[in-house]
């Protein structure tokens, strides 16, 4: 390991690009401070980037994500590290905080690419997409999707041949396989924490038969079928290509469900399933489309009327629980469920199936908090010290939460709770010159 | 020693050797493909024909059919007569 040690200096840390880190870290570069975003995955824009269209007013993901995401790329107070992590965090003081960023190497020299795909399009080698979540394949000379930021490239160097083709093909020479893992030390000020979440593994509940029965698929599978960039040429079922006419969605998966460890709702699997049924009644204007639900949360600004459009457009809701989902020969899936309203058990016939995964934490990061203890809630979300009066405020002095990093929370929330985080982070920072 | 520019990968090799099973994964992968492509030079097909042409299960024809498409190997073409399946046909003679 290159041990570089290189020294930098910045106002705050935010850590994770997703909405909610990308709108502090805006709002504080904004306001003068310099600010290092550190990003753990090759792109910033976190889980949004990634959506089709967004709930409840149907614009297109991307339409919004990508001027936002290129003008933190391009704000001088603003330094980026993608793939990067920070390890050690120590509060050494009011004011005074030191990280470890851990930078692994991308074996492209960034800033030299154009993005011309070339090295993708010579590259030999196919392996599983991870952005297309395992829906398609992609090369190991790859750019992660066609609006990552930076929209360059990278190399998979577990799979690679390192047969060099890459390095041949590209017309800038700004492949360098000699580059390695590179430790820097950071001062800051403080710390904002926008970690984001992670999708319940429907693996998890055998009795749904997810990964056995290929025609069942996660919300996020769908969300990427549904995008612009998607994997397929429309949507197909994974298990042989047939265009489907009769997909259910099973709400609730891997939420408010004590057997699976998780008890809370994850507030956004009722309305991003109402809307990815209103693409999919666009985009498959013959389909039938059974959402399967405990209670519909409708709770936000025009979400209420969302889900009566979603109604009135055909789709149909069921108020049952689902118990169990087999797979028939030709790929078909039987329901078992329990029709709440009649008692009953019931069992119906879908063509495809969509599982309305929840909204888990990420606690990876209060193991990086190394001198003071980063609090969890009861549920591994950050503990929010004061909720009410400061919703940013965590354990520590100086270290501020945004986002799902905290709970679940759709988009709008995600980004109130990015500019709670900057503005709270923002008087912390003057109290420090008064 | 300075290691020349565009050739860092054979550096690299010289460092350290490939695992098997990553060239291993990647003969796979060459062999579906030839085996996709010399059967779609032949006509256009669904997923279900090409499956059985090549004796291999429906989904990993998804997967590979659908890479092969995002390479530029394949285009989409029209839907079979019960509006169920895609015919998928070569483009540019398999070269992309
Ligand atoms: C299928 C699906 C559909 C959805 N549809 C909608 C919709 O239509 N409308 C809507 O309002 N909301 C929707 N949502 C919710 C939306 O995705 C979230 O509200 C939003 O993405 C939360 O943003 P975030 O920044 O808090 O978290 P994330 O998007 O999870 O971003 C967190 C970022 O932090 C990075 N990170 C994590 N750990 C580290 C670390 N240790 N170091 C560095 N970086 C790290 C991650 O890589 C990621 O980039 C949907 C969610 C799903 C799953
Ligand atoms: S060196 Fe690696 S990444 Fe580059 S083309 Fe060869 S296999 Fe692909």
């Amino acid at each position: 390991m290159q041990q570089e040690n290189r020294k930098l200096n910045f106002d705050v840390l935010v850590v994770g690009g997703g909405i909610a880190g990308g709108e502090s870290a805006l709002n504080l570069a904004n306001l003068g401070y310099k600010v290092l975003l550190v990003e753990k995955e090759l792109s910033i824009g976190g889980k949004m980037i990634l959506l089709s269209k967004v709930f409840p007013t149907l614009d297109c993901a991307a339409c919004i994500t990508t001027p936002k995401v290129s003008e933190i790329a391009r704000h001088p107070n603003i330094t980026i590290f993608t793939g990067a992590e920070a390890k050690n965090i120590t509060k050494k003081g009011e004011h005074q905080f030191e990280a470890v960023v851990l930078k692994k190497p991308r074996y492209v020299v960034v800033e030299d690419c154009t993005g011309c795909q070339l090295c993708e399009e010579a590259c030999p080698v196919s392996v599983t997409d991870e952005y297309q979540y395992g829906l398609a394949g992609r090369k190991a000379a790859f750019i992660p999707f066609s609006i990552a930021s930076p929209r360059a490239a990278a190399i998979d160097i577990e799979n690679c041949i390192l047969c060099g083709a890459c390095e041949r093909a590209c017309p800038t020479n700004c492949i360098d396989f000699t580059q390695t893992e590179e430790e820097v030390l950071v001062k800051i000020k403080s710390v904002v924490v926008a970690t984001g979440f992670n999708l319940f593994d429907p693996l998890k509940i055998p009795r749904y038969n997810y990964g056995k029965a290929k025609n069942i698929i996660t919300s996020m599978q769908m969300e990427r079928q549904l995008a612009p960039t998607r994997p397929y040429n429309t949507i197909l079922r994974p298990g042989d290509g047939k265009m489907p006419d009769n997909i259910a969605y099973v709400l609730c998966t891997g939420s408010r469900d004590k057997s699976i460890g998780n008890p809370i709702c994850s507030q956004i699997c009722c309305m991003y399933s109402i809307k990815q049924a209103q693409l999919l009644m666009g985009a498959l204007p013959m389909a039938d489309v059974t959402i399967y639900y405990l209670h519909i949360r409708a709770f936000g600004k025009g979400f209420n009327e969302f889900y009566a459009q979603a109604q009135d457009m055909g789709v149909e809701f069921v108020k049952g629980k689902v118990g169990k989902i087999t797979e028939k020969e030709n790929g078909n899936l039987m329901l078992r469920y329990e029709d709440i309203e009649a008692g009953v058990v019931k069992e119906a016939e879908h063509d495809m199936v969509v599982l309305s995964v929840g909204v888990l934490p990420n606690m990876e990061i209060s193991e990086s908090f190394k001198t003071e203890k980063l609090a969890l809630d009861p549920f591994n979300f950050v503990n929010q010290s004061d909720v009410l009066a400061s919703p940013a405020k965590t354990s520590i002095e100086g270290v501020f939460v945004a986002g799902t990093a905290s709970g679940p929370m759709d988009i709008p929330d995600s980004i109130l709770s990015g500019g709670a985080a900057s503005a709270e982070t923002t008087s912390y920072l003057r109290r420090a010159s008064l | 020693m300075e290691i020349e520019k565009g050739k860092t990968a054979k550096w690299l090799k010289e460092q350290r050797p490939v695992p098997k099973e990553v060239t291993g994964k990647l003969k796979e992968f060459t062999k579906i493909k030839k085996g996709i492509l010399n059967a779609l030079k032949e006509g256009d097909k669904t997923i279900p024909e090409l499956a059985k042409i090549l004796d291999m299960p429906q989904d990993e024809v998804v997967f590979q059919l659908m890479s092969l498409l995002k390479y530029g190997f394949v285009e989409t073409g029209e839907m079979d007569d019960m509006d169920e399946y895609f015919y998928y046909k070569i483009k540019n003679n398999g070269k992309n």
